[in-house]
């Protein structure tokens, strides 16, 4: 255990201007994820979760507030680092699978793979286990046009773990599929998450996560509207 | 949150060969649209060699200067610039439809170099198809148009292969035919590029949270 938190934020603000309106998207977040802790952000269409994910995966910047992963703030990070944390440390999934189009499934989960320098052959080993391991192992040469849902999540999930990373970030990931994979897909990513102790954090507001998920944190109008952990819902469910 | 430890950054790279297979790809999977895209290099290129030839051959026949004609430069220099206009236009297209392709890119650690030269790599081969392709029909075309019962087959023979009527700096002593060749790569590969830097550098830029925000 290198540092016990994976995601650090503090007092994180995004405001978006609109005309003459200032839309906060988010509105003073602070949230510590632990390493290995299977996250899930819930809340209403608007309330802020892909701004939030967006924030924690590098991919924009605060208007306010810090953001660490690992214990670096990554507003200090240049273009490059912030490429290669996005490539090393963060894995993302998103609610499209947004595969690359031309490449075959094996050729997708070995692109960051390439990215991050990693020689040849143990690409295509790594991928092909990794492909093997989501369920996708007679599948690795199929483009994403001839995958379906289910499957095109599945190589993402792949994707997302090819350079080992520190987090998954999942931006509604079950969104798109029907009730059956998407369970499956909640599935598959649980397992990860204790096999590898990997850090998951998804936003989503799909129900069927919250059975998997250590804590729940509740986002309305950009502000955190309460956490709660695995055993208060248990004990929800028995006063019910 | 005090003394926050470095981050140990590794390097990042694509190597070209990886680039330029992703890039065929790219390419065979859009192909139509991209050889309408070569097609305008193709016409602007073509038009370009039809009028080398026609000089050649009338210079040949010693009834003209072995050099075009300033009204000839003028629409030549027109026919590149809307050449360019074209290739920019469905580069701007091209980028537009992959804003979100360009977003996952960023996401799984690409660097704006990275994005940039996927396309130059596109556009380089587009320059190539169409300058070779240009040339072949600019040439077929000049000489159909040259075509007197005067000037025989060695007198075209002769046009296409002395090196009097495009001497290229340093190599003028290559046949006129194979100068052409290399002219008009050299300008097909540049109209190309120089259309495709400013989209791909549009892309290249792009916030990776609003290009996967992106709805074409």
């Amino acid at each position: 255990m290198k540092y016990e938190y994976t995601v650090e934020t503090e007092d994180l603000a995004k405001y978006y201007t609109m005309g003459p309106a200032i839309v906060k998207a988010l509105d003073g977040i602070d949230l510590r994820v632990r390493r290995g802790e299977y996250l899930s952000v819930m809340g209403p269409s608007g309330s802020g979760k892909t701004t939030l994910f967006n924030m924690i995966g590098g991919l924009d910047r605060p208007t306010r507030g810090r953001v660490y992963i690992d214990e670096v703030d990554i507003a200090k990070l240049d273009a490059y680092e912030l490429a290669w944390l996005r490539c090393r440390k963060i894995g993302y999934i998103f609610q499209t699978f947004n595969l690359i189009p031309v490449l075959t499934a094996i050729e997708n989960v070995m692109l960051p793979m390439i990215f991050a320098g990693v020689p040849r052959e143990e690409r295509i080993k790594k991928a092909t286990e990794l492909l093997q391991r989501v369920g996708l192992g007679d599948r690795l040469y199929h483009k994403p046009g001839e995958l379906s849902g289910g499957q095109q999540q599945r190589v993402a999930i792949a994707r997302a773990l090819a350079n080992d990373p520190a987090i998954i970030l999942a931006d509604e990931p079950t969104a798109n599929l029907d009730m059956k994979t998407g369970l499956e897909i909640i599935g598959v990513m649980r397992e990860l998450n204790q096999e590898k102790g990997v850090t998951v954090i998804t936003a989503t507001h799909d129900l069927k996560m919250i059975d998997v998920s250590d804590r729940i944190v509740y986002l309305r109008d950009g502000k955190v509207e309460r956490i709660e952990t695995r055993r208060e819902i248990a004990i929800e469910t028995e006063e019910i | 949150m005090s003394a926050a430890p470095s981050l140990e950054i590794g390097k990042i790279t694509l190597p070209f060969g990886e680039a330029f297979r992703i890039a065929m790809e790219d390419i065979r999977r859009r192909f139509i649209r991209m050889m309408i895209t070569a097609a305008s290099v193709i016409l602007a290129v073509g038009f370009m060699d039809a009028l080398l030839v026609l000089t050649a051959v009338g210079s040949a026949m010693g009834g003209q200067a072995a050099s075009l004609k300033p009204f000839q430069l003028w629409i030549l220099f027109i026919s590149l610039l809307v050449c360019v206009v074209g290739i920019m236009n469905s580069m701007l297209i091209a980028v537009a439809e992959r804003t979100r392709e360009i977003g996952t890119w960023k996401c799984l650690g690409a660097l704006d170099r990275h994005v940039l030269l996927l396309f130059l790599i596109e556009a380089m081969l587009i320059g190539l198809v169409g300058g070779i392709a240009g040339w072949f029909i600019g040439i077929i075309t000049g000489l159909i148009y040259s075509f007197q019962p005067n000037v025989g087959i060695a007198g075209v023979t002769e046009a296409l292969t002395s090196p009097s009527v495009i001497a290229l700096p340093g190599l003028s002593f290559l046949p006129s035919i194979v100068s052409m060749l290399l002219l008009s790569l050299l300008i097909a590969i540049s109209l190309s590029m120089i259309g495709t830097l400013y989209p791909a550098y549009r892309a290249a830029k792009l916030n990776p949270a609003e290009a996967l925000r992106y709805e074409v």
